[in-house]
């Protein structure tokens, strides 16, 4: 897939990993992986920048004796999700368009 | 590769990130690291399935500017003049009152150590000649003045030697990011 629409994808995917419950990195990569292909090295600035946008927080929680860091989704995440309908509606007409003979 | 060298690899390529950055970076990788070794997977072969740290740190590195780019396209322009408006306008605050200082504490520096040579010199040509109590005891406070004032001024120059050397090395750190933000552009 193109680099600069995985990207987009990659972020809503991960966001979309979050809708049911609180999850942690490792955790992440196995929901998403089976849908597209994401290594351990991408998925950080992705949480990163999530974070930054305010579309999940964190928060730390003991597990085995050792500290993990959860991520879960906030109103604004869902907002965000909630966007994906009416960019699907658009982006399916684009591409009808591009995979049709070319608008004839 | 255990997690422990590994992690020490990481810890050492993430440069020109912030320590806050480092820290958080550092203990994702632990931290999946310790989720995979729960669910089943060895330490080492899910190390060696991670790639090598150099490979990491350019993806984190990639993927960060490309995001600040983006984010910042925008009012990139705008933010940097204000940007680099306020540091001016903070500097030449900084500057300022740096002088103000320096002087002052110049100032205490210069009067406290006459007046202690004065007082000493009065103190000594009194006990020489006819010393009385009155006498000997307003030179002894003229010294202990002149000495308190020098101190005082000392402690300026402290205070402006310590906050220089935050501020140059503050600078010399952002200087080093530019330089390795201009490098990674080309």
């Amino acid at each position: 897939m193109d680099a600069q629409l995985k990207k987009g994808f990659l972020e809503l995917l991960v966001l979309a990993s979050l809708k049911s419950a609180a999850s942690y990195g490792y955790k992440i990569i196995q929901d998403v992986s089976g849908i597209i292909d994401i290594s351990e090295s991408t998925l950080y600035p992705i949480l990163k920048r999530l974070e930054q946008q305010e579309f999940v927080a964190t928060y730390t929680e003991e597990y085995n004796s050792r500290l993990r860091r959860y991520y879960r989704i906030t109103p604004a995440g869902i907002a965000k999700l909630r966007e994906c309908r009416t960019d699907f509606e658009e982006t399916k007409k684009i591409y009808d368009y591009i995979l049709s003979e070319g608008g004839r | 590769m255990n997690r422990y060298e590994f992690l020490y690899k990481l810890d050492k390529a993430l440069t020109g990130f912030s320590d806050q950055e480092k820290k958080e970076i550092v203990h994702y990788y632990e931290e999946l690291i310790m989720d995979a070794r729960d669910s089943g997977d060895t330490e080492e072969a899910f190390i060696n399935r991670l790639g090598s740290v150099e490979t990491i740190v350019r993806t984190i590195r990639k993927d960060g500017s490309f995001v600040t780019n983006v984010k910042e396209k925008k009012d990139f322009q705008l933010r940097k003049v204000f940007d680099i408006t306020a540091k001016l306008v903070g500097y030449s605050i900084y500057i300022l009152f740096v002088i103000t200082v320096g002087s002052v504490a110049f100032g205490f520096c210069a009067s406290g150590v006459s007046l202690l040579f004065a007082a000493a010199v009065g103190f000594i040509r009194d006990s020489v000649a006819e010393p009385t109590i009155a006498t000997q005891v307003m030179y002894a406070g003229g010294m202990v003045l002149g000495g308190g004032l020098f101190l005082g001024g000392v402690w300026g120059f402290k205070w402006i030697f310590n906050t220089a050397k935050a501020f140059i090395e503050k600078s010399l750190e952002f200087a080093d990011k530019w330089i390795k933000k201009i490098g990674e552009n080309k």
